[in-house]
């Protein structure tokens, strides 16, 4: 009986080690950051976390109508050292653990983030489900300055906003971390980056009026991608460039284009479906590279008359569809080519599939193949329905 | 020797199953991604055929000595010297295994769960477990590992499952562009973590009963088990790709890291971990099992449950410092670690087997003349 209580006090005391509280860390212990970005300033980096205020963004009553975020900044040699030394100003550890989106200033994208990098693969507690973006012509901290509406905390609405433009509208692509260093790795590919800019008044931005009014003063915009050749960003695609980018390689899911009708005006068309593969191979030592589009497609609005009861106007619809994203995809083709010289839309690695042992002889001057490589585009474009409606209204008004 | 109870065939089945599949599944997909880049599962099917030679080898000895532990083995074959100079080595090399596996797990629970717990702490809590099993005996181990099973068979499942949108299948392209070189390598290497060690079981092969209809079984059981190394190591190329792969210190917990369905069933890694916490611990049982009982009966002892206290204070001290960093320790493995194990599990058991063949043909000759 004795044997049975002591065993028993012994099992009840084997719970205190065991709850692997050894270096516990409450909530109210940690700052919770949801942002970085990463500048670089007189040869040190400049790391800007915006971190949660916990009590300004619960929904129960009782906020003080602080700000809902707030920012340590810290300079240093390294990032970690930087991260670090943010507790002389920060009262607690900063947490990397709900990071949502990483933030590169322009000027250190230009200069190349590789060694940035390395901290945020290395350490255990960032996960890698966090997007990476460059600050469009302004530094990170700029960025990550901007109080938003809608969403709280900014660094939420960053992460939402990339993930909603790239499901409805295209010409943005949330990059991981993973899938940065993948592209980086791979010889015949190059990464690219969603940029994000500031528009309006970047300093009252970073006010909480910002937020009271109608119409803030400061807002943050998906715009275009950043074209890195390794991890140096070497320029920007505009809005149509970064279409065909994502058309290409196989991202777009649902969006919205326009085509020209015959006599003028234009027909809006959603993208529903969109498939494209790209291929590459080798025929007598030269690349022979291609993308393949297949496209599904609903009429939006209809800006110009035209009889869509009629089979033929809807097949004179598709082939004009066809023609206008050939030009989107060969436009971010061109670009790639003639402008920047750099394959980042992966046709190198498309090569390497199809023939390994060509792509031997190509791979340690894959670029310069790329450049005068001969790229054939067929789009195929399917229109399914025609909305609500069948004809337009103004269709009957005419006759 | 002294140990009470025997046990089923079936539960050897189980045993070398979760022992295969051990501390293999943990960290072997970044060495044979690094040897073998997208070939990677290549060389994992490769390891599995060389591993069906290398426990081939140890059913024919077994059936050679259906009742002597690896030691009586030894002692039968080359006689008291220099039979118990080979039991020496086969025991050190046991020894050796205990302490680099609970290194494993230290390592993996301080990078990942534990990050300032002292190391010493997170490697005697869970040498407490394996010293206490043992203690217990072989019988009641086996009962657990049975227990076990279902556990590791959801846990799998679930993680095969969830982790099947993410798959990207033109990760495995171009296949086979490493050529036979790299493939053989990383099969050899495969075999060496995860079938070689299989010569410690050898002190537990004299307990099961009917060896007869085990042996069959164990070796299906540890073609299963190396299959499902197989399905991850497919799984890290498909998923992370082969760089990010060679590059993990734990590819498959990198792996279990992107479950993610409908943001909705994400962050389970703690939870998945379950897995590698079971066949982990059959792995560094089965590891000190054999050092143990392997000394006791060089050293002849009446019962082997005398040592396994100190045996344990030495296995953790010896794990703080079996490598002194983690550049030491992938250096070893890549080096070291091959030779070293074809020695003690492919070269040893072969020797054994050809002279103890010899021997006994002879005796039946010379038995039969006379």
């Amino acid at each position: 009986m004795t044997r049975k209580r002591l065993s028993l006090l012994a099992a009840l005391a084997l719970l205190l080690p065991l709850t692997g509280c050894w270096d516990r860390r409450e909530l109210n212990e940690l700052a919770i950051s949801v942002a970085m970005g990463i500048d670089k300033s007189d040869n040190l980096y400049e790391v800007t976390v915006q971190v949660v205020q916990p009590g300004e963004v619960t929904d129960k009553r009782g906020t003080s109508g602080q700000v809902p975020v707030t920012i340590y900044q810290a300079k240093g040699v390294t990032i970690f050292e930087a991260i670090r030394k943010m507790t002389t100003v920060s009262p607690r550890k900063i947490y990397a653990a709900h990071l949502r989106a990483v933030v590169f200033g322009e000027p250190l994208a230009r200069e190349g983030i590789g060694d940035a990098l390395d901290l945020l693969s290395r350490d255990y507690e960032p996960r890698t489900d966090f997007y990476l973006l460059v600050a469009k012509g302004t530094t990170a901290a700029r960025a990550l300055g901007v109080l938003t509406p809608l969403e709280k905390i900014p660094a939420n609405k960053i992460f939402e906003s990339i993930q909603t433009a790239e499901k409805a509208w295209a010409p943005v692509r949330a990059v991981t971390l993973d899938e940065f260093i993948g592209d980086y790795e791979n010889e015949g590919n190059n990464p690219v980056l969603s940029g994000i800019s500031v528009i309006g008044d970047g300093q009252a931005g970073e006010t909480k009026e910002n937020v009271e009014s109608v119409r803030p003063a400061a807002q943050l915009q998906n715009s275009g991608l950043a074209v890195f050749r390794k991890d140096r960003l070497i320029g920007w695609l505009d809005e149509r460039e970064s279409k065909g980018y994502n058309y290409a390689v196989n991202n777009v899911r649902d969006t919205v284009g326009h085509v020209p009708c015959p006599g003028g005006g234009h027909v809006a068309v959603e993208v529903t479906r969109s498939k494209a593969s790209i291929r590459g191979s080798v025929k007598g030592g030269r690349p022979r590279l291609a993308v393949e589009l297949n496209v599904e497609q609903n009429v939006g609005e209809v800006q110009c008359r035209m009889d869509l009861t009629q089979t033929k106007t809807v097949q004179d619809l598709e082939r004009r569809s066809e023609q206008t994203l050939e030009e989107i995809v060969r436009g971010t083709i061109e670009a790639a080519q003639r402008k920047y010289k750099t394959d980042f839309l992966g046709f190198g690695e498309a090569v390497h599939r199809r023939d390994p042992g060509a792509w031997k002889s190509l791979r340690s001057d894959w670029d310069k193949h790329f450049e005068t490589a001969v790229v054939d585009v067929k789009v195929n474009v399917k229109i399914k329905r025609t909305g609500t409606l069948g004809n337009s209204f103004k269709e009957k008004g005419r006759e | 020797m002294n140990d009470n109870g025997k046990i089923h065939s079936r539960q050897l089945m189980v045993l070398a199953f979760l022992y295969t599949v051990g501390t293999t599944v943990l960290i072997i997909p970044a060495g044979l991604a690094a040897i073998a880049n997208q070939d990677a599962w290549i060389g994992a099917i490769a390891g599995v055929a060389i591993g069906v030679i290398v426990v081939g080898l140890y059913a024919l000895l077994w059936r050679l000595f259906p009742d002597k532990t690896f030691v009586g083995i030894c002692k039968a074959v080359f006689g008291k010297w220099f039979g118990t100079l080979l039991a020496v080595i086969h025991m050190f090399g046991a020894f050796i295994g205990t302490a680099t596996v609970l290194f494993y797990v230290g390592d993996f629970f301080q990078l990942h769960f534990l990050p300032r717990t002292p190391f010493a702490i997170t490697c005697s809590l869970f040498a407490l477990v394996v010293v206490m099993g043992v203690r217990m005996g072989l019988e009641t181990i086996a009962r657990a590992s049975e227990l076990m099973l279902p556990w590791f068979v959801i846990l799998f499942g679930v993680l095969v499952l969830t982790l099947a949108p993410e798959i990207h299948v033109d990760r495995m392209l171009p296949v086979f562009e490493s050529g036979w070189k790299p493939v053989v390598w990383a099969g050899i290497s495969f075999a060496g973590t995860a079938y070689m060690p299989i010569v410690f079981l050898f002190s537990v092969f004299p307990r099961v009963k009917s060896p007869d209809k085990a042996w069959p079984g164990m070796i299906a059981a540890a073609l299963i088990g190396g299959m499902c190394v197989v399905l991850i190591t497919l799984l890290c190329v498909l998923v992370l790709g082969p760089n990010i792969t060679s590059r993990s210190m734990f590819p498959s917990y990198a792996l279990v890291k992107k479950i993610n369905i409908g943001n909705f069933v994400q962050r389970i890694e703690a939870i998945m971990a379950g897995l590698w916490f079971v066949t982990t611990y059959i792995k560094t049982t089965f590891y000190y099992y054999s050092w143990v009982t392997s000394l006791s009966e060089i050293l002849r002892l009446k019962n082997y449950r005398t040592i396994t206290l100190p045996c344990g204070m030495i296995m953790v001290v010896f794990s703080l410092v079996v490598y002194p960093d983690v550049v030491y320790w992938q250096r070893w493995d890549s080096t070291v670690f091959p030779p070293y194990i074809l020695t003690l599990g492919f070269l040893f058991p072969l020797l054994l087997w050809i002279v103890g063949r010899w021997k006994k043909d002879r005796s039946y000759e010379t038995g039969r003349k006379t």
